[in-house]
């Protein structure tokens, strides 16, 4: 159908050069104004393809003629033709042929059904209006919207540079850390070498050597563990490692006052008591030290990692970080945690994971309209839980709808006012009205 | 959803259980084999030889209706009363019982739909070795022998069927355990009976086997409480190679010997995820085979419900093309014959031989005894669209509202299990289908219907009406200790009605009536699924053969359950509209007779091409034996098919009688649109080739229910004496004048389609370029390609307005497609009514006969005191295969004649006439010169 009127549009293109005067032709029934012209009564009619020419009289007579379905604009003869619904008051438009006649009202007008038995009602007044306040209310949305999210851009931006500035100082802080504790290393290495030589003197072993590398060991897989932003979930350190609890008891006050600069409290909850439990364990080697590097590191990671994330062209995104949007349907509660996690609760509650922060899908239209989240629970029969979030324009930050349209594969609506594009707006104003 | 995990956890472990272990594939450990099945085994290992039985000919009594006989196994001096009718239309019936049972035996009830008529027998001769029968006309015998006893039946010097000729009737007579006699009063009985039964007194100690009156099966044990009663019987088949029917097993449309391996198996059972080409039990059992060679065609119907096992074996299967060929050439070899043995756990054994000739004839005979194919309403020949499951009533109206942005019409959508509320049948999720009316108007206003399930296992709930009717009216099947059967389905723990009982499918059907079933209204029919019955927790996941409905055991009436079920669903469809509309009712599980309820599928059947290819012999099995409304869930419903896969189902499903396409709910959604632009135009082009035949398709459904003919059938049905067709079952026929050769073979560059006839010639209905018949020919093919021909001689009449739904073309012109044969000559027919009421049967129809010839074509009425009306006309006539004519004329009934405008097409020989505009009830000719 659609490759067909292109086809017309290049005859119609062409023969409308050929064509001039604007006699007015009789009304033929299924045909828009900018068609006329091809239906001026003569005596012959020339299939809009040029594949054919017949008597006028067989134009809507309900037999098709033309191939492309040109002689019967106003019935229902050919398999691929069009009619055209005026639709005066509301937006004119094409249904296919065999909608017309077919018992079932398709132009508000009633103009498909003039010969049915359907009882149609001209409703295009009331579909005009009803159109015409959503379209008021969509523009008011937009205005509303852009507003806000200018407001949320800016935000956005010193939300980022406020992040840079603390990495910057974590880095340094760390750094600092790493340039002492070396120096405490290098301290204590002396002392080890010393005390193992008199030991070894004594009796021979090597069990300190041994104890040094493995607390180096233990620095590495802080560093790898978490600087590896996409390698590893926090959830997979999870599992690896048992986690402690009341932590904080064994934090000094720097690590506290650290801590305190951060926004994501859980994450680093979770990474500090990790350190702490690895630390615990290996308490007699300048726990301190290791502590403290270690735990910069991590801060410094989680914000890299943070900061890695695409939140648009203008960090308009950035303030959903950290966020979560609750929405119950039926007997279950969804949270989304944008950039972070989607679950779903059941009454019963039980969570379920629904999927993880993955990428912006990538349709053409636009760069920032799909969230993808991946790696949820595992379902029964192979795969695991992923969701599709759609953004869409809005006045408030609100999560509006979820399905599954198949299993284990979710689709989420979500509100914001970041999501309002200018296009949008465009658009709204060349709407036929 | 996780709701799904969460809500069905128990069942899923079950199903879990059930399943897992073999990642694909069915765990063949669920279910038994012949070997495990110990009536089975018993029989089995009976082999053939000499009958031990013996015909006594001095108790022979000849009434003008039937002819009884006692036959005696000389073994243990057992008598069985034999009986024998001729009956009506070339049919006879071999009924064999005990002849003094210790308790009745059960007969399959409810199968028949009368008292066959019968017809005189008369002795032609007698002598102490036999007596001579005379069966009537064309010069047909039934020779009765005495020692060993077997039953001959002749034509002429031809012997056509021979039952107990290799000595394998086998009938184990009913008796008293002899281990545990508890009670006295049966023993005394007992006694007495036997001394009625003078010559019993030597009854040989009988030998107790295993599992005669206790058999184990994994997990579960069997009590049987009447001990061993099985029965067996074997025929033979001179000069037969090719028997077909028993289905229904996943297996090639000719019977395969069944000597190296299992027999084919009747008894219905929900498979998961079923294997192909082999003899196991599907969901359903109709135990009708049929015989064909070049000459002849017999069918047997053996009328037992229980479970039945045959077996096949054939003196010509081993040979190989050249050693049948060197036996040709010797002109020595043996007669060809196939060997059938039948076997089933209880019951007697009634079995009704049919005599053909021709395959027809053994259609209309089995019809006569079973019914025919319900004539099914119109919109239930268009197209489905299932899935397992649409979620809401927000998923409904987006799918319906798919199809109209696609334009791709569909008449049905379907809700499975999810939409009740908590898999209680007749409800609705309060949540999710909180507005059943309100969805389902907005499917009336497109006028398009929707099916929703509801399976024969009832929640176990006291909040539960259906349940709580069910059993207070005491409703329930029964365990063998007399309390309420209960076993594990998608509810949990449910109850199974007695579906065996005539009031309670009275109860049943009066649940469909519009204020019983609360949000149903016209437009929504009934889907049964799980009615072998399926229990996730019973042997083989079905019922326990000990449990009791009323007199009798799930043993003697298992694979008629599923009948049943159907039987009163479809008549509470009935009985809501007054009797008016015409019910739809799908079943999964069915047995003979089913047909006359509704449309089956085959199954939980998988997105791989072999299913695809299966599809075809399975539904072709089904039509041999009347069932013709029969399809296969079209992209498969396990598994993911891919886009090919997919495209290539659809184009093969539009040419199949129930076009349904249906999908797991753990698969991702594939409604057509979802695989890009190029193929959803090819299945819009497959579905809407569909449409356009649906003038076909339905006339070919009221020819079915009015003869028992199979809508889609084999070649050899029609091509009777062209060997060539008779093992073929990669194409098939629509009626007799549309032969399809789906492509079914991934990355098909071309099919090879045997054309049959040698006097036929064959149109491809795309091109219309001509092919002579009795040819393979190749036909290259792409993926917008579905090889349909149509016969030359025929006229096919369609409607090319494709519109949104069937109803929607209810007024819509027709295009009468007639293809000329050699001799220029055409006929066809051209049926319609209202498409969905009974008013059929008062004669409220337009049924004419089309025919061309000597350059006429005319439209004549078939049947003069019919009547209806109709706005549809002959927008077009093409006939396809004729010379060029000068001018049209056509004259209508009042005789004016009118000229008429046409277009030839000299490449392919194709006359288009244009609107000629007679209405298409109307007498008219269209004249060529």
């Amino acid at each position: 159908n659609k490759m067909l009127s292109s086809e017309m549009w290049i005859h119609i293109l062409a023969i409308a050069l050929f064509c001039c005067g604007s006699a007015d032709s009789r009304k033929v029934r299924g045909i828009s104004s900018s068609y006329k012209r091809f239906y001026r009564e003569k005596k012959s009619f020339l299939c809009i393809d040029g594949s054919k020419l017949i008597p006028f009289e067989q134009v809507n007579d309900d037999y098709c003629d033309c191939a492309d379905g040109s002689d019967e604009p106003g019935t229902s003869a050919c398999p691929h033709g069009r009619f055209y619904c005026t639709n005066l008051g509301f937006r004119p438009h094409y249904i296919p042929s065999s909608r017309v006649n077919d018992g079932i009202c398709d132009c508000c007008d009633a103009s498909d059904e003039y010969n049915s038995h359907a009882r149609c009602q001209n409703t295009c007044w009331n579909l005009g209006q009803r159109e015409r306040a959503y379209v008021e209310g969509q523009m008011r949305t937009l205005d509303e919207g852009l507003r806000l999210k200018q407001q949320l851009i800016e935000e956005g931006v010193l939300l980022w540079r406020e992040k840079q500035a603390q990495l910057r100082e974590l880095q340094q802080v760390a750094e600092d850390l790493q340039i002492k504790l070396e120096e405490h290393r290098r301290k204590k290495r002396e002392a080890d070498r010393f005390k193992e030589q008199t030991l070894r003197a004594l009796k021979g072993g090597d069990g300190g050597k041994s104890f040094h590398l493995k607390n180096k060991t233990l620095g590495g897989i802080l560093i790898c563990l978490f600087c590896n932003p996409y390698s590893i979930s926090l959830d997979e350190v999870k599992a690896e490692v048992v986690p402690v609890h009341d932590e904080e008891r064994h934090l000094g006050d720097d690590e506290a006052m650290v801590l305190t600069t951060t926004e994501s409290a859980k994450t680093n909850r979770t990474l500090t008591c990790v350190l702490a439990h690895l630390l615990n364990t290996n308490k007699k080697f300048t726990v301190q030290g290791i502590k403290k590097v270690s735990f910069c590191w991590v801060l410094i990671c989680d914000l890299q990692k943070k900061l890695a994330i695409d939140y648009g062209t203008d960090w308009e995104f950035l303030f959903l970080n950290g966020q979560c949007y609750k929405l119950k349907v039926y007997e279950y509660m969804y949270t989304l945690c944008p950039f972070n996690h989607i679950t779903q609760k059941s009454t019963a509650g039980t969570e379920v994971s629904l999927g993880l922060w993955g990428m912006w899908a990538e349709p053409a239209k636009n760069r920032y309209n799909q969230m993808i989240y991946e790696n949820g629970e595992p379902c029964w029969q192979g795969g695991s839980r992923s969701t599709t979030v759609t953004l869409t324009c809005g006045t408030e930050t609100a999560l509006r709808s979820v399905k599954e349209p198949s299993k284990c594969q979710y689709i989420m609506d979500f509100q914001t006012p970041v999501a309002c594009q200018p296009v949008l707006k465009q658009r709204g104003v060349h709407s036929e009205l | 959803m996780a709701s799904f995990s969460e809500r069905m956890a128990p069942v899923l472990v079950l199903w879990l259980a059930m399943c897992l272990g073999a990642t694909w594939a069915v765990d063949r450990g669920n279910f038994k084999t012949c070997d495990q099945s110990a009536f089975c085994k018993r029989q089995r290992a009976l082999k053939p030889g000499d009958s031990p039985y013996r015909a006594l000919l001095e108790t022979m009594e000849l009434t003008n209706t039937r002819l009884t006989l006692q036959l005696i196994n000389d073994n243990n001096k057992v008598r069985l009363l034999l009986e024998l009718y001729r009956l009506q239309g070339n049919i006879t019936r071999v009924k064999i019982n005990e002849l003094k049972p210790l308790k009745p035996r059960y007969e399959v009830p409810d199968v028949l739909i009368r008292d066959p008529p019968t017809e005189p027998l008369s002795v032609l001769s007698q002598d102490e070795s036999g007596v001579v029968l005379s069966l009537g006309a064309e010069s047909q015998r039934v020779i009765v022998s005495v020692r060993p006893f077997r039953l001959d039946i002749m034509e002429g010097h031809d012997v056509l069927m021979s039952l107990n000729s290799r000595g394998l009737l086998a009938f184990e007579h009913l008796r008293m355990r002899k281990d545990t006699r508890a009670d006295p009063e049966a023993e005394k009985k007992e006694e007495a009976d036997s001394a009625d039964q003078a010559e019993a007194t030597k009854e040989e100690e009988e030998k107790a086997e295993e599992g005669m009156w206790e058999e184990t099966f994994k997990s579960h044990s069997d009590s049987k409480p009447n001990g061993p009663s099985s029965i067996s019987l074997d025929f033979s088949f001179p000069g037969v190679e090719h028997v077909y029917g028993i289905p229904e097993h996943a297996d090639d449309l000719k019977l395969k010997t069944t000597d190296n391996g299992d027999p084919y198996r009747l008894f219905n059972l929900d498979v998961f995820q079923y294997e192909l080409y082999n003899p196991m039990a599907l969901y359903g059992a109709v135990p009708v085979m049929l015989a064909h060679n070049a000459q002849r065609t017999t069918g047997i119907f053996w009328l037992n419900a229980a479970e039945t096992w045959v077996d096949i074996s054939s003196n010509t299967a081993g040979k190989t093309v050249f050693g049948k060929m060197l036996d040709y050439v010797q002109g020595s070899s043996e007669i060809p014959q196939t060997d059938v043995r039948w076997i089933s756990e209880s019951g007697i054994i009634d079995v009704f031989i049919m005599l053909g000739p021709t395959p027809k004839h053994v259609f209309s005979q089995y019809a006569s005894l079973t019914g025919t194919q319900s004539f099914p309403p119109l919109a239930s020949l268009g197209y489905h669209q299932c899935r397992w499951n649409y979620n809401d009533q927000e998923d409904v109206r987006s799918v319906d509202a798919g199809f109209d942005e696609y334009d791709i019409p569909y008449d049905f959508i379907w809700l499975d299990i999810e939409h009740t509320d908590g898999k209680r049948y007749f409800t609705w999720d309060p949540h999710k289908f909180a507005t059943p009316k309100e969805m389902l108007q907005g499917l009336l206003d497109k006028k398009r219907k929707m099916v929703a399930i509801v399976d024969p296992h009832i929640k176990i709930d006291s909040n539960y009406k259906i349940h709580n009717e069910i059993r207070s009216r005491g409703f329930y099947v029964k365990n063998k200790d007399g309390g309420d059967y209960e076993g594990w389905c998608w509810p949990g723990n449910a109850g199974y009605p007695d579906f065996t009982r005539a009031d309670m499918r009275a109860w049943w059907a009066s649940m469909f009536a519009y204020d019983q079933y609360e949000g149903s209204m016209e437009n929504l029919y009934t889907w049964n699924d799980m009615n072998e019955p399926s229990v996730f927790n019973g042997p083989e996941v079905t019922m326990h053969k000990d449990a009791v409905h009323g007199d009798w055991e799930n043993r003697d009436v298992h694979n008629i359950y599923g009948l049943y079920v159907q039987m009163a669903t479809a008549e509470g469809l009935v009985q809501r509209s007054g009797g008016v509309e015409r019910p739809f009712v799908l079943t999964r599980a069915f047995f003979a007779g089913s047909q006359r309820y509704g449309a089956v599928w085959t199954g939980d059947n998988a997105a791989e091409w072999d299913h695809l290819k299966i599809s075809i012999p399975m539904c072709l099995s089904l039509g041999l034996v009347g069932i013709s409304f029969c399809g296969a869930d079209v992209g498969g419903f396990f598994k993911s098919p891919t886009p090919e896969l997919l495209v290539r189902w659809y184009q093969t499903g539009a040419y199949q009688p129930f076009f349904r396409a249906h999908a797991h709910l753990d698969t991702p959604r594939r409604e057509p649109w979802l695989f890009g632009p190029e193929n959803t135009a090819l299945i819009r082009e497959a579905i809407r080739q569909r449409y356009t035949f649906l003038p076909y398709w339905y006339q070919q459904f009221y020819h079915a229910y009015r003869t028992g003919e199979p809508v889609m059938r084999p070649l050899w049905v029609e091509y009777t004496q062209d060997p060539a067709t008779f093992a073929v079952d990669d194409e098939f026929l629509i009626g007799q004048n549309l032969l399809v050769h789906p492509v079914t073979e991934e990355g098909a560059r071309g099919v090879t389609a045997y054309l049959p006839g040698k006097e036929e010639v064959w149109f491809d209905i795309h091109t219309f370029q001509k092919h002579n018949g009795a040819q393979n020919l190749y036909i290259p093919v792409t993926m917008s390609s579905i090889p349909v021909f149509q016969r030359g001689g025929s006229i096919i009449p369609r409607k090319m307005r494709v519109r949104r739904s069937s109803s929607c073309m209810e007024h819509d012109p027709y295009t009468l497609y007639a293809a000329l044969n050699a001799r220029g000559v055409a006929e066809g027919e051209l049926y319609m009514d209202d498409g969905h009421t009974f008013n059929y049967e008062k004669k409220e129809f337009i049924h004419r006969r089309l025919s061309f010839s000597n350059n006429v074509l005319s439209s004549v009425n078939l049947v003069p005191d019919s009547h209806f009306t109709t706005n549809s006309w002959i927008e077009r006539i093409v006939l396809i295969g004729s010379s060029k004519p000068a001018k049209v004329t056509l004259k209508t009934a009042d005789g004016i004649e009118s000229q008429l405008e046409f277009d030839f097409d000299a490449s392919m020989s194709v006359v288009t006439v244009r609107k000629p505009g007679m209405n298409a009830g109307a007498d008219w000719t269209v004249t060529l010169e």
